[in-house]
């Protein structure tokens, strides 16, 4: 494991031999996701000319003695029967063989615990149920830790069973150890991804100054929801040389994913689909842009697509799970969700979905009790407060359902779908003030569903706050015309309404008729545009007459300084959040 | 890799719902219940037995059968301790099995049922019933299972026969051995520890799952204690372990989140509560959720009072906005259900919070008392009287329907064993007779509820209930006694109030504030000003309207005239807001002797009958003769001795049977002091005898300040006697007067208040 620690970015060479030794170490002692992950890099990289393949590491005179029971035990190791590759493994002094025998006695107590789940004694015994060897195994890791003879494999491996006996600190440390041992053991890095839970505990590991490092950051980042930050990282190590790896690619998606720039990640999906047609992994993620862009087709074709690579995936059945929610068959839906879930129960995602599917067949319960589910396997899951937030407000228990949003916008508070679903329920509770705070943050952190405007302009309305409600549908209006895309709101229409009458009261002729012009572009509102228009040029009959009618740029009266509209109004709320 | 790795998958889902009891099978069989099993086995098998050794034994199924699963050895202990020959043979039984083959075991399953045959154990006894469940239980493990029973089996006798052996000493202790390092802490601690019914037991038993009928057991139990005896319950970082650990065993198991809330009300925590409040109801709506969608049962039902609840929380923490629209909610929707029984449970919360709020809701808790005896809701309509009754006795309701209406629901208390209710109506008439003044009432009412034997049908040991009108009750036992000054049984009470109710529990502030007030009381009447003021902010941390009124009686007694009346003005303006009628005739009180402090006598007599007027009107004995007293001084000093005379005497046979011991030395003093000065405007033959008479009244006042060791006021008296005795020519006597009067100046300091202008 040598020469690691000095290797920049830039030596793309040095990094591939680096990633080809690893492949081979991990593949030894049977660390196959390692491998995975180790080769999809290496795969990524530029082959080595023929001279610069490393020679097979030399052998010690021990890694000789014990090379038969090694390759003995490996074999049984791969056919999964531990407890018999830990058996002929005993009595060898070889790093790599303790590190095997340590593995195998650890996966067995693993797949033995699995085993006891189905015939336990009773429903309390169940959570109980634990991996018995784990205590004999560190014991005898501290005492070889403390002995300092455990290399980078063995130290991973005290680490993992640490955090399988709940001892988070001290396997934090370990981990920490295990990757200044052996930096591009990714499992390690992993491992320590898990136990890490904010920025501040982050910041003070002091990590191997690595190429891996970086990598990790990146991961890093986006399980805290930096997802900026990780995507710098990314771009950085695309530009580095790794811009064909499909890791990085599905990373970058699922990072923009978080974001809910739908475009990008889809653009990306998309790409990775190309150069790896058979992946699985991630795909549930790529279904639900799919979903959330209700692209039929796609979806269909992806959920085919899976099915006849592995149906009896989570990430399959979730797709199928999309597929068949989007064509509003939920039952269905329901039902595939179910069966992720019994793939893999701790399947966070699928509890949420679940909880979906129910509210639109009505079931309220059941979706409560999927969402708590998903609470119970991961509490900082906003979609699961603020999908049990919705249910209590279908059941009209605003005030109820306070309490959940207000987690969901914990969780996420610069998301407006969180501030608008609040302010709705404030809004129902007759708390006005609290409304209002709501809208305007909302679109304070940049609105996606652009409705918070609207509802606080109409909010206004309600109030009788006509300079304020004016303020907010001509900055709606500006907004839904800067965007530039056509959304599908009528709700422009009621905004020029109103602004036409608003302008007409206030003795602004030339607005208010140029509202009631634009009003005449919608069905709905062309009559009124058309009275209203009619009742401007009857009152400048009456009084003074007007001189022109003809305004050349449609917007700018608007935005003009001149109106009397008042214009510090709302953002006096922007300073206190909710 | 997810950390989650304890939430196991539910194979009895259905439809998204867990059914956690899909085949009715509550109890699992594990070592302890096989020795339990042993036990009754042999108990029904063998015939001759000591009759006392039988009962014995008997009484222990019970709590055996229902308490958490016991170490071997403590096990056979407890049976040791009934029956020692018992005890052996189990002992033995055991050995046998664990020592043998799994045959013995299944050998064992198999004669079981011989037991109902010929034996006082019938299949449908609770002992029975327990030994089918089992039997059951048994029958349906599968081939593993069964292996693994026995495993555990053996594991569970071999653990408890070589205690010391597992436990070796050192730093790896823990790490050595394969069982819970706590397991034989466990054993340690509770070897002596015998009757399996104490709380502590549970205390240390944090390892080990508990079955669904233990945990049951245990939640109704805790649940109890914390409702009528906190302290027997388990400390609340302790109880929150213990239902961590239920939770993660079951995460199903949602009265546990219940408990966890009531648990975190204890220590007011909202965030806990809160959360703890949602995830059991979130978990009820999915257990009544089969069937009906909306009706009365089931799923809409719990969603009504989830919002109640909700706002019940919000009123404890006094989030009285938050309360409001929660408690709107729950009406909405219960209105919607056309739930009858619902709506009156908000009824009375709305009105419950109208008043915490502090605004009158006399006719709400009307309609709400009316609407609860439609819906035959006895528990509801008797609160609403209650609060009634309260709210009538502040607004100066007639005392006879007060009473009156309290005997009423009482007859209704008894009949229905609502044992809750009735000791809130004698706390009440507690408070009521105090209110009015009269003490002798109160002291009955305060004893009678104290000696009540409770009502409860389940009585875990507890003696007393410690509600809030047992502390009610103390509080004023405490007070009544220290007017007396009968101070050693005062501190004898609060010691014991302290031990009831621990700083931390939520009626500890009750006491708190009876024990600074008397506190105070004492240090006034002893002249320690400087100990007084700690007290003052200690009494405005707690209630701050009585802080205020402190504070401006110090301020008065420091002579530090404009501050207290600034402080006594701004507590007028703020009783009148609250209506609080007692404290504003105090006020009145103490504004009037500030007037008498810059000798505008004249102008404290329309306060002083502003406040006799208040004081009548509501029937607060105590202060109406504290008034009259306050009035005839005022005489006094404007140069009507006749009046004023006339004044105290009316008053006096009340203040003499009900007064504090303060009082009855002052009135006895003004008294003496009305004789002087009426002595003094006399005929020469009558003064002789009137001046005796006074001689005589200030010995009666003596008696009382001297009981209260009060010397401010036994000066002032020894000063009147010395120059009564000294007119009347008893010069030993006035000589002795005067040096008591000379031992006590010289011992006080110089007070600005000379005995001229104070009652």
């Amino acid at each position: 494991m040598a020469a690691t620690r000095s290797s920049e970015i830039g030596d793309l060479v040095q990094i591939k031999k680096q990633l080809i030794s690893i492949i081979a170490q991990c593949k030894e002692r049977g660390l196959v996701h390692s491998v995975k992950w180790a080769s999809e890099l290496a795969f990524s990289l530029a082959p080595l000319p023929l001279n610069e393949i490393a020679p097979q590491p030399e052998l010690t005179e021990e890694d000789a003695q014990d090379l038969d029971a090694l390759c003995l035990a490996k074999s049984y190791f791969d056919l999964k029967e531990y407890d018999r590759a830990a058996y002929f493994l005993r009595g060898c002094r070889s790093q790599k063989a303790y590190f095997l025998y340590m593995y195998s006695r650890y996966l067995s107590g693993e797949k033995k615990k699995d085993d006891e789940t189905v015939d336990s004694l009773g429903p309390l015994e169940k959570g109980q149920v634990r991996n018995e060897a784990l205590r004999e195994l560190r014991v005898e890791l501290s005492k070889k830790h403390s002995a300092g003879e455990l290399d980078g494999f063995a130290l991973y491996l005290y680490g993992v069973v640490l955090r399988k006996l709940d001892l988070l600190k001290e396997a934090v440390e370990i981990f920490v150890a295990a990757t200044h041992a052996l930096p591009l053991h990714w499992g390690s890095w992993l491992e320590l991804c898990n136990l890490i839970t904010n920025i501040e505990m982050l910041k003070s590991l002091s990590l191997p100054d690595c190429w891996v490092r970086d990598f990790f950051m990146a991961h890093m980042y986006t399980e805290l929801q930096m997802i900026k930050e990780a995507l710098q990282k990314y771009q950085s190590l695309m530009e580095a040389g790794f811009a064909k790896s499909t890791y990085i690619i599905s990373q970058i998606a699922v990072a923009y994913h978080n974001i809910r720039d739908i475009d990008q990640a889809l653009y990306l999906f998309n790409e990775l689909r190309e150069q790896d047609p058979f992946r699985i992994e991630n795909m549930d993620t790529f279904s639900n842009l799919l979903y959330v862009r209700s692209m039929k087709p796609e979806l269909s074709y992806l959920a085919h697509n899976l099915v006849e690579i592995d149906k009896y995936r989570v990430e399959t059945c979730c797709v199928i799970g999309n597929y068949y929610s989007l064509r509003s068959q939920h039952e269905k839906a329901a039902l595939y969700f179910q069966r992720a879930l019994k793939l893999n129960p701790r399947c966070l995602g699928a509890w949420t979905l679940m909880g979906h599917e129910y509210m639109e067949m009505k079931n309220t319960s059941a979706a409560i009790q999927a969402y708590r589910h998903a609470i119970e396997v991961n509490k900082r899951d906003y979609r699961a407060w603020y999908g049990l937030g919705q249910t209590y407000e279908i059941l009209k228990m605003p005030f109820y359902s306070l309490y959940y949003y207000r987690k969901a916008h914990q969780l996420r508070p610069n998301d407006s779908r969180m501030l608008v679903a609040l302010g709705e329920c404030y809004e129902k509770l007759s708390q006005q003030v609290e409304a209002k705070k709501c809208y305007w943050r909302a679109y304070s952190v940049g609105d996606v569903e652009r409705m918070a405007l609207l509802k606080l302009a109409k909010l206004h309305e309600q109030l009788n706050e006509s300079d304020d409600a004016a303020q907010c549908y001509i900055i709606y209006i500006q907004d839904i015309f800067s965007c530039g895309e056509q959304l599908v709101h009528a709700e422009v229409s009621t905004a020029l309404r109103y602004l036409g009458q608003y302008y007409f009261k206030n003795k602004l002729y030339d607005e208010a008729s140029l509202c009631a012009q634009r009003c005449c572009d919608y069905n709905d509102a062309r009559e009124e545009g058309k009275a209203l228009l009619r009742q401007i040029s009857a009152v400048r009959e009456q009084g003074e007459p007007s001189t022109d009618l003809t305004l050349p740029c449609v917007f700018n009266p608007l935005s003009n300084n001149t109106t009397p509209v008042r214009r510090v109004s709302p953002l006096d709320l922007s300073s206190v959040t909710p | 890799a997810s950390v989650h790795e304890s939430l196991y998958f539910n194979p009895m889902m259905t439809n998204g719902v867990v059914h956690a009891n899909i085949f009715g099978i509550k109890d699992w069989v594990t070592p302890y219940k096989i020795a339990v099993l042993y036990l009754l086995y042999e108990m029904s098998t063998t015939k001759p037995m000591a009759l006392l050794d039988r009962r014995r034994l008997n009484k222990l199924i019970l709590p055996l059968q229902q308490g958490p699963d016991l170490p071997l050895e403590q096990f056979l202990k407890i049976v040791e301790e009934c029956c020692a020959r018992m005890a052996n043979v189990v002992k033995l039984r055991l050995f046998l099995i664990a020592d043998g083959e799994l045959q013995d075991m299944e050998h064992f399953f198999t004669i079981l049922p011989n037991a109902f045959t010929d034996s006082e154990a019938f299949k449908t006894s609770v002992v029975g019933l327990f030994m089918r469940q089992m039997l059951l239980a048994y029958n349906k493990l599968s081939f593993s299972q069964v292996y693994k029973l026995y495993k555990s089996l053996q594991q569970y006798c071999h653990r408890s026969r070589q205690p010391e052996l597992s436990a070796p000493p050192g730093e790896d202790m823990e790490l050595t051995s394969n069982e819970d390092p706590s397991a034989d802490h466990i054993d340690k601690v509770e070897l002596d520890k015998v009757t399996p019914h104490h709380s502590e037991l549970w205390s240390d038993e944090t390892q080990g799952p508990l079955s669904q009928k233990q945990a049951e057991y245990f939640l109704a139990r805790q649940a109890y204690l914390l409702k009528n005896d906190e302290n027997k319950a388990m400390s609340p970082a302790k109880l929150q372990d213990e239902l961590n650990n239920i939770l993660k065993f079951n995460p199903d198991f949602a009265e546990a989140h219940y408990l966890s809330y009531l648990n975190s009300m204890r220590v007011q925590d909202i965030y806990i509560s809160t959360h703890s409040l949602l995830h059991y109801f979130d978990r009820l709506i999915l257990s009544g959720g089969e069937g009906k969608s909306n009706g009365d049962e089931g799923y809409g039902r719990s969603l009504r009072y989830a919002v109640l609840n909700l706002a019940t929380l919000h009123c404890r923490f006094g989030h009285y906005q938050q309360a409001d629209l929660a408690l709107q909610e729950a009406i909405r929707i219960a209105q919607e259900a056309n739930d009858h029984v619902c709506l009156q449970h908000c009824l009375s919360w709305l009105y419950t919070l109208e008043q915490m709020k502090g605004s009158d809701s006399v006719v709400l808790t009307e309609d709400s008392v009316k609407i609860a005896a439609h819906f035959c809701l006895p528990y509801l309509a008797s609160l609403g009287i209650q609060s009634l009754v309260q709210q009538g006795a502040k607004q100066g309701m007639l005392a006879n329907r007060l009473l009156d209406g309290l005997r009423g629901t009482d007859i209704m208390h008894w009949k229905q064993s609502l044992s809750e209710l009735v000791e809130i109506s004698l706390a009440q008439t507690t408070s009521i007779w105090r209110m009015y003044g009269k003490s002798t009432m109160a002291l009955q009412q305060a004893q009678l509820l104290l000696n009540m034997n409770s009502l409860e049908p389940v009585n875990f040991s507890v003696q007393q209930n410690n509600t809030e009108a047992f502390a009610v009750a103390l509080c004023h036992l405490a007070e009544l006694h220290a007017e007396q000054g009968l101070y050693a049984v005062v501190s004898d009470i609060m010691r014991h109030l302290k031990q009831q109710f621990p700083p931390h529990t939520q009626h500890a502030k009750l006491w708190m504030l009876c024990d600074l007030k008397i506190q105070f009381e004492k240090a006034m009447n002893d002249g320690k000003y400087h100990m007084a003021e700690p007290l003052v902010t200690a009494i405005s941390a707690l209630n701050s309207t009585e802080g205020l009124y402190r504070k401006a009686q110090l301020m008065k007694a420091l002579n530090q005239t404009s501050e207290a009346s600034k402080i006594l003005q701004h507590l007028q303006q703020r009783c009148e807001k609250s209506k609080n009628i007692e404290m504003t005739i105090r006020v009145m009180l103490a504004s009037a002797e500030l007037h008498w402090d810059s000798s505008g006598f004249a102008t404290a007599l329309p306060l002083l009958l502003q406040a006799l007027a208040l004081s009548r009107q509501h029937n607060l004995q105590n202060l109406a003769s504290e008034t009259v007293l306050h009035l005839a001084f005022t005489q006094l000093m404007l140069g009507i001795p006749e009046q004023a005379l006339v004044l105290v005497q009316d008053v006096l046979e009340s203040v003499l049977a009900h007064g504090a011991l303060i009082d009855k030395g002052r009135a006895l003093l003004l008294a003496a002091r009305c004789q002087m000065a009426l002595a003094g405007t006399t005929t020469e033959e009558n003064r002789l005898s009137a001046m005796e008479l006074a001689v005589h009244t200030l010995d009666e006042a003596a008696v009382y300040f001297s009981r209260l060791d009060c010397k401010e006021r036994m000066r002032d008296v020894y000063y009147l006697q010395a120059r009564l005795l000294h007119t009347l020519g008893n010069f030993s006597q006035r000589n002795k007067c005067a040096m008591l009067f000379r031992l006590l100046d010289q011992e006080l300091p110089l007070s600005g208040m000379t005995v001229v202008n104070r009652l």
